[in-house]
């Protein structure tokens, strides 16, 4: 019997799925599991759109169209929290599984908090992330930074440090310094991130730690709730899924990633914010002088929840029918989420003002806490 | 449950010529919201207000349902087969007996090519008419006109993005942060790149608060400071020599021209030190460009100031490579389709020339017409049409459009609508046009349909069904094809959006190897794109410009006052443009609640000093008259319009075009939208 906290390998016992997915397939053989023994009525799930740059998300009913979501892709930005308010209202009352990396579940817990989902209704496979690269950027960076035409892309990933990307014709790495350098690379959001391995879920899977023969072939699983513990020992017990203990060096490899994770994102923050203090306010009104009001910001924030009768109300601090929006726009909103900003970068990238507003609102949830106590916000994670 | 729970459908933006990417997200047969859809190389998943809420109308419960025939003056149900076989009926009969030139046919330049094409090859085929003409005539008609005769190409010539490969980015007349937001976004990124911004405005708009350098001039006085500029250009020998000689010609004519414009600030207002700054910083930067919009088109000079941008670029040689061109910034979603698919007057589709006899007979072959059956002679334009109403115009089909609202001199319009024999109104809302037609018929809308729209950068873009059409809606070509088809019609047979693209693939040369299947990514083509192999063609004019003789065209252009100026009687000009939370006449845009909220009435800009002598304060009524009209407005006082000018946005009903101009430009028939004469005062 499994139980909190428990590390070990598993695969697929599912040959052509092994095939499909990546690093074994737990991910999507668990979640399969879990629809098929109707441990949830539909998962949440992401699948390829017209190609690897495209993330789609979709709702799994039918436990064989999973095979079609299984494998990562770096280059979907997306964020699956907020959907499960707006979008999937039909399930309420119903159990939901879901893949999330650390922003998602972020997102879940601070909603939770708010009492916008209920997540005894949630199932959450967790899967560790280092961070993921806007589409544009990474067909850019495909065709700048590695001279290959990112159409003929048939597989990226990021390893050891590096994007690695596999094409008719060949394979080639560059570390992601050197891309980030460059001005390419993750969202700059994902690389202050320090939420690497999303021990909040009922599951965490990856592949770090993944060492010896079973590399690349399994994937490694730290049981993280007993709900988490009961899908896993029924997938086994189901015969769908394969373990074994992790192998020690590899927990403490899978530590090591981590922790030279935590070293990167502590870098890049202390780079962000150090450039950002001297001229906080004057580059924050500058750049939100800019809003044209949009609300994706808002809209896409999985922390930010507007009233229902919003557009009822005349607005007593941002006049309506004027833009650049008046500052209180953007400062109410700060201080809206500074206890809660999550880092997840959606504001940022769907701002067409280019306002680094997730720069901005991550260093006053960090930089601003500090100084208080009690501290901002109490959250089961820290990022 | 189904998969469809949650279903993404990649499409287009239904609003402006940037043509951005988005998802429609639907659920169980329903729409019910908009997500980015970041892969789209264009907006990158960011989206402007109108963008973010463009889904809240399309369920909107005011949608046509049925088509209706007006019967003793009221509006009743009809059957499809009832409403068009009365309109067969009409047009066939008002045809026969007054010949092909007493019919009018509109399109919008807001609905997918497909459509465009399908109702200029009903009327051209049907009527044997060039009586089509779409509503770029009164926002870029002019770009067509002016570009065409400097480039040989009446199109943009570089990319939205390419701004970022530029030196100096020139902004004229455009105010893109409002009026075409995600190609303003460009500019915000160039800007934080530390490209120098220039914006050329008689106000201070969202984008001039952009600029590193915001010059004001007075309103329509283009071709006078372009000319100013041109004469420190060539006096200060910063001309480029070898470009002029080798690729252009005109320069001679230019010249001469120039010389009267030495000093020009009694015209354009701007001091003579600033003209020659800019001069030099233009005619330096190594890539410079120049983006304009309506600021420029939309006066009876309208041709002739695209021309003086066309100048500009061609003396300095800022065509023809990357971070360079001249770039009209595209109204509409769809109105370089519209022009590019023959809803015009005097050209097939691909701009082929009805004046040519070969062109002539190439569509009577493909079109299964009798040969020497169509016409040569230039039809009449969107405002003649309405200007000729019930004297040679006797029947209009209007498809998408509300004259009332967006054409000049509001009351003009409905006085001439009043005249017609028979009108026609294919929509989605019941405008405030619809009460002036026979029959109204329920078409469906961008997100209800299959098709493209082709953007402001001659891309096109996919525009994908994500739900049905409400009631018995149908599909815009598909209502055009039955009409086609009850007329006994050959080559109307379509079954798809796809079918019609094909169509007129098969006769545009510059467009066919644009394929749906090359569409399915966001990347898509940028025409012209002659063959399937061709990778399409995002910048034009390199090494040789599209005219025949492959020369660019330097005109000497002199400046000409607007036609109606200020007076003791009336002594404000006015200017019109747009707002960023409003698309034309609010159908689609009011219905947002965010859009609504933001700005549910009409404004007018005034200055501080004007206010102030009118005892007129911030949020004041006002009467603003012209001598065509008057309309009550709200007073908004600041310094961002120089004194003496005011500023309207173009969105609202019984609003600022009852006052507006219908002079036209003699080159491009473009009535003077963006300049009159008013007064103004408080209302009690």
């Amino acid at each position: 019997m499994s139980k909190k906290g428990d590390m070990l390998y598993a695969w697929t016992n599912d040959s052509a799925l092994a095939k499909k997915a990546e690093c074994g397939g737990a991910v999507t053989e668990l979640l399969k599991y879990a629809l098929e023994s109707k441990m949830v009525d539909a998962v949440l799930a992401v699948k390829r759109g017209v190609d690897l740059y495209d993330a789609v998300p979709t709702i799994v009913t039918n436990p064989k169209d999973l095979d079609a979501c299984a494998g990562s892709l770096h280059c979907g930005t997306l964020l699956l929290s907020k959907l499960v308010v707006e979008y999937v209202p039909k399930m309420s009352g119903k159990k939901l599984g879901m893949v999330v990396k650390g922003c998602d579940l972020m997102g879940l817990l601070e909603l939770s908090k708010r009492k916008l989902v209920n997540l005894d209704n949630i199932l959450m496979v967790g899967v560790n992330c280092g961070g993921s690269v806007s589409p544009v950027t990474a067909r850019k960076m495909i065709k700048e930074k590695f001279g290959v035409d990112p159409n003929t892309v048939t597989k990226e990933e990021i390893d050891k440090g590096q994007f690695i990307i596999e094409y008719e014709g060949g394979h080639k790495g560059i570390s992601m310094d050197e891309l980030e350098e460059a001005g390419y690379g993750r969202r700059s959001n994902c690389r202050r991130c320090k939420l690497k391995v999303p021990r909040q879920a009922d599951i965490a899977c990856g592949n770090w730690g993944v060492i010896g023969d079973k590399a690349g072939k399994a994937t490694f699983v730290e049981v993280c709730s007993d709900k988490g513990a009961k899908l896993l020992d029924a997938a086994i017990k189901a015969n769908k899924l394969s373990t074994e203990p992790a192998n020690p060096k590899g927990v403490e490899l899978r530590s090591k990633v981590e922790s030279s994770m935590y070293k990167l994102g502590d870098k890049w923050r202390k780079k962000d914010f150090d450039i950002l203090a001297p001229t906080l306010w004057e580059t924050i009104a500058k750049e939100t002088g800019r809003c044209m009001k949009c609300y994706a910001c808002i809209d896409h924030c999985p922390v930010c929840v507007t009233i229902a009768d919003k557009w009822k109300q005349p607005d007593q601090m941002v006049r309506a029918g004027f833009i650049p929006a008046d500052p209180m726009f953007h400062l109410r909103r700060f201080a809206h989420i500074s206890d809660s900003c999550i880092n997840c970068g959606q504001c940022e990238e769907g701002c067409p003002s280019e306002i680094p507003l997730a720069l901005f609102s991550h260093a006053i949830r960090t930089e601003a806490d500090k100084f208080f106590e009690p501290k901002l916000g109490k959250p089961a994670y820290t990022n | 449950m189904s998969n469809e729970a949650l279903k993404y459908v990649p499409t287009t933006c239904p609003y402006c010529g940037v043509g951005c990417g988005l998802n429609l997200v639907v659920s169980d047969g329903k729409l019910v919201g908009v997500e980015p859809y970041k892969r789209s190389p264009i907006n990158e998943g960011k989206l402007c207000p109108k963008g973010m809420t463009c889904w809240e109308h399309v369920q909107s419960p005011d949608r046509l349902t049925t088509p209706k025939i007006k019967k003793n003056g009221k509006f009743v149900d009809a059957s499809w087969d009832e409403a068009l076989d009365l309109i067969v009926k009409k047009f066939t009969e008002i045809s026969k007996k007054h010949g092909p030139k007493a019919l009018g046919f509109q399109t919008s330049c807001r609905t997918v090519n497909e459509d465009c094409y399908a109702l200029q090859k009903w009327a051209r085929c049907g009527f044997l008419t060039n009586n089509v003409d779409n509503c770029a005539r009164i926002c870029h008609g002019p770009s067509v006109a002016g570009l065409s005769l400097s480039f040989g190409s009446g199109a943009a010539t570089n990319p939205f993005e390419d701004v970022l490969n530029s030196d100096l980015i020139v902004m004229w007349g455009s105010n893109a942060v409002e009026a075409h937001p995600l190609a303003g976004r460009r500019v915000m990124q160039a800007k934080k790149k530390g490209i120098p911004i220039v914006v050329v405005d008689p106000r201070y708009s969202a984008t001039a608060r952009l600029a590193d350098k915001w010059i004001r001039f007075n309103p329509s006085t283009h071709i006078a400071l372009a000319n100013n500029m041109m004469y420190y250009i060539i006096k200060e020998g910063l001309e480029d020599k070898a470009f002029i000689a080798e690729r252009t010609k005109g320069f001679d004519d230019l010249k001469t021209m120039v010389q009267k414009y030495a000093d020009a600030t009694n015209i354009h207002g701007v001091p003579q030190e600033t003209v020659k700054e800019f001069a030099r910083q233009y005619a330096s930067a190594k890539n410079a460009v120049i983006i304009y919009c309506l600021g420029i088109t939309e006066l009876t000079t309208g041709t002739d100031n695209v021309r003086s941008m066309g100048n500009l670029s061609l003396l300095t040689g800022n065509i023809g490579r990357p971070g360079v061109g001249v770039n009209p910034l595209r109204g509409q979603n769809n109105v370089q389709g519209a022009c590019d698919m023959g809803a015009y007057p005097n050209v097939f589709a691909g701009y082929q020339a009805v004046a040519v006899p070969e062109n002539r007979a190439k569509h009577e072959k493909a079109w299964f017409l009798k040969e020497g059956s169509l016409p040569e002679w230039y039809g009449s334009t969107l405002t003649e049409q309405i200007n000729d109403a019930g004297t040679t115009i006797k029947a209009m089909y209007f498809m998408g459009l509300n004259p009332t609202v967006s054409y000049p001199d509001s009351n003009h319009v409905r006085r001439q609508l009043e005249k017609l024999d028979f009108c026609v109104m294919q929509d989605i809302f019941w405008n405030e046009s619809c009460d002036y037609a026979d029959v109204v018929l329920p078409g469906t809308c961008f997100a209800e349909k299959d098709g493209t729209f082709t953007s402001g950068e001659r891309r096109v873009n996919r525009v994908r069904k994500a739900v049905d059409g409400p009631g018995q809606s149908k599909y815009d070509w598909e209502i055009i094809a039955l009409l086609a088809k009850k007329m006994g019609l050959k080559g109307f047979d379509w079954k798809s959006a796809k079918d019609v693209w094909d169509d007129m693939r098969s006769v545009t040369p510059g467009q066919f190897g644009v394929t749906y299947e090359k569409m399915e990514k966001p990347e898509s083509v940028h025409w012209p794109c002659p063959t399937i192999e061709h990778p399409g063609t995002p910048i034009l004019h390199i090494g040789k410009f599209s005219a025949a003789d492959g020369k660019g065209t330097m005109f000497g252009l002199e400046y000409r006052p607007p036609a109606e100026v200020a007076d003791a009687q009336y002594p404000f000009s006015l200017m019109t443009g747009r707002v960023i939370f409003h698309y034309h006449t609010r159908t689609q845009t009011d219905r947002a609640k965010q859009l609504h909220y933001e700005v549910p009435e009409s404004y007018i800009q005034i200055n501080t000093q004007d206010a102030k002598e009118l005892g007129i304060k911030e949020g004041d009524k006002v009467k603003v008259t012209s001598r065509r009209g008057e309309t009550i407005t709200k007073a908004r006082v600041s310094e961002d319009v120089a004194p003496k000018v005011l500023y309207m946005a173009m969105h609202f009903h019984q609003g600022v075009n009852n006052l507006t101009n219908t002079a036209l430009d003699p080159l491009s028939k473009m009535p003077e939208l963006k300049h009159c004469a008013v007064k103004v005062e408080k209302v009690a």
